[in-house]
């Protein structure tokens, strides 16, 4: 199938259709929409895709970057109809069945809005291409967690432009963060507890004060864990919070 | 209530000393006169530009050579950064310090020159913006880093009008908004030395319009501020003659008409 966009149009009926499928969790989903030439047009230079099935954020990040590679990434990261086009044809991974029956959540997981600061990180699709292109590597955070729902660390980190133009935050990040041993996410490292050293209380406010004193974007990870200071010097990688 | 704390000495640059111009095109791009004198900073300082951009999460970055020999680059297009409100930072950085300590930072500084696609010049500090974001609300007040937008449908591209023209639009919202903003200023206090940070300038703008001319009282005090904000929006209708407008306003207009 070629890939398409929706225009304004398109993106207030599959808006409506969304509202028609959390009335009846059981309907097909709406894909008379992708192809509808009102309601559509293809990308240009012209690109095909599959509707292929992901379960991780890392699978979905992965196809849709080779996927997209002919378009220009700048375009892309603020094309709202092409990623709302997107979760359409991608429905049944950003929102699989169970029994037949899908849960549908809020619009802004599915439809894009590239210019709400408030939503913009939560698109799932979008999200996952992003962290791929801002992390080509050390994203072990964020990959591996499902597509179908918004994980507090890629919500904690991707709403904060921040934290996000820092070039080497997401090595940071892995270094601090992630376990090796267990390969997982430290525990209660999102927590609501304040603990010293947590990636959603502590390492914003820390960031935003360095960030306040010193041009932090062309640091290397080490100078950054070295003026995060002693806080964040946790003693093993494998402790909880 | 958290502040940021300048713990090292950077030093504040003012804004007139950094002159830009924005150039309409696809994208738009800008030039930029920096005049450092009488700022002492060793001749091999970094100079850096930031451009941002209100409804955009991009933070487009352009170094600029050094304090003794500025020079620009020659790419200064602003890919991604389609908004009307581009505002730009310098910065300028310790080259000898393996953490690139700030030594002087302007910030939000607001386009002197620009074409019809950018907005220029010392701007009102709730700049109204259209945006397709609303869904179904009408307004709503957006906090970014440097500024409080009040949002307006773009479903609603009238209203932006009204705001300026109707008393039975801006006596309805603008008081609200005052509340608001003053509210989140409290919550959301400015850093240590940002003249130009929005809560800074609300607050200054607030304090004068205080019938007494009253300071914001003190951050941990919440019943205080709260009777302080009622002060405030109170004068600011009253000097507005919100009351009286909406009165003869509403002789020409019945309320039935409007549902």
């Amino acid at each position: 199938m070629k890939v398409r966009r929706f225009n304004q149009q398109g993106i207030d009926a599959f808006r409506q259709r969304l509202s028609d499928l959390r009335q009846n969790p059981a309907a097909d989903p709406p894909l008379d929409l992708l192809e509808n030439e009102r309601l559509t047009q293809p990308v240009s230079p012209e690109l095909q895709i599959q509707a292929v099935h992901f379960e991780t954020k890392g699978e979905a990040a992965h196809y849709l970057s080779l996927a997209l590679n002919n378009l220009k990434a700048e375009e892309v990261a603020t094309d709202s109809g092409l990623w709302t086009w997107l979760s359409l044809l991608f429905l049944d991974s950003v929102s699989p069945p169970t029994d037949g029956r899908r849960i549908i959540r809020n619009d802004y997981f599915y439809v894009f809005e590239p210019r709400n600061p408030r939503h913009f990180y939560r698109h799932l699709l979008f999200v996952s291409w992003q962290i791929l292109r801002l992390a080509p590597r050390c994203h072990a955070l964020f990959m591996g967690t499902r597509i179908s729902s918004l994980d507090a660390i890629t919500a904690e980190v991707m709403q904060r432009l921040y934290l996000t133009r820092i070039r080497c935050i997401f090595e940071v990040l892995e270094r601090l963060y992630w376990d090796p041993v267990n390969r997982r996410p430290r525990r209660g490292i999102t927590g609501s507890r304040v603990s010293p050293g947590n990636l959603r209380h502590r390492l914003p406010l820390r960031i935003s004060q360095l960030e306040k004193n010193y041009d932090l974007v062309d640091l290397n990870a080490d100078q950054l864990i070295t003026l995060l200071g002693e806080e964040f010097a946790f003693k093993s990688p494998g402790s909880s919070f | 209530m958290i502040k940021r704390v300048n713990s090292t000495g950077r030093r504040r640059i003012p804004q007139q000393h950094v002159q830009i111009e924005v150039c309409d095109g696809d994208p738009r791009s800008f030039d930029a006169s920096i005049n450092l004198a009488g700022f002492a900073a060793p001749d091999d300082a970094l100079l850096v530009m930031e451009a941002t951009c209100a409804g955009s999460s991009r933070v487009a970055r352009f170094e600029w050579g050094t304090v003794a020999s500025p020079t620009p680059p020659p790419d200064r297009l602003l890919h991604g950064l389609a908004g009307q409100h581009v505002l730009f930072t310098l910065k300028i950085i310790d080259a000898s310090d393996p953490f690139r300590k700030l030594l002087g930072v302007a910030e939000n500084i607001r386009p002197l020159k620009g074409g019809k696609k950018t907005a220029t010049g010392r701007q009102g500090i709730l700049p109204v913006e259209l945006s397709d974001d609303l869904e179904d609300e009408p307004w709503r007040v957006e906090y970014r880093t440097s500024e409080v937008f009040l949002l307006i449908n773009s479903k609603l591209p009238f209203l932006r009008d009204q705001l300026r023209s109707d008393p039975l639009v801006y006596a309805l919202i603008y008081p609200q908004v005052v509340r608001q903003v003053l509210k989140q200023a409290f919550a959301d206090q400015a850093d240590e030395d940002s003249p130009e940070a929005w809560q800074t300038r609300w607050m200054s703008f607030a304090s004068q319009l205080h019938p007494d001319q009253l300071a914001p009282p003190d951050e941990d005090d919440g019943e205080e501020q709260m009777q302080w904000i009622d002060a405030v929006v109170s004068q600011f209708c009253r000097q507005h003659e919100f009351l009286q407008r909406l009165t003869r306003r509403s002789g020409e207009t019945t309320w039935e008409d409007l549902s």
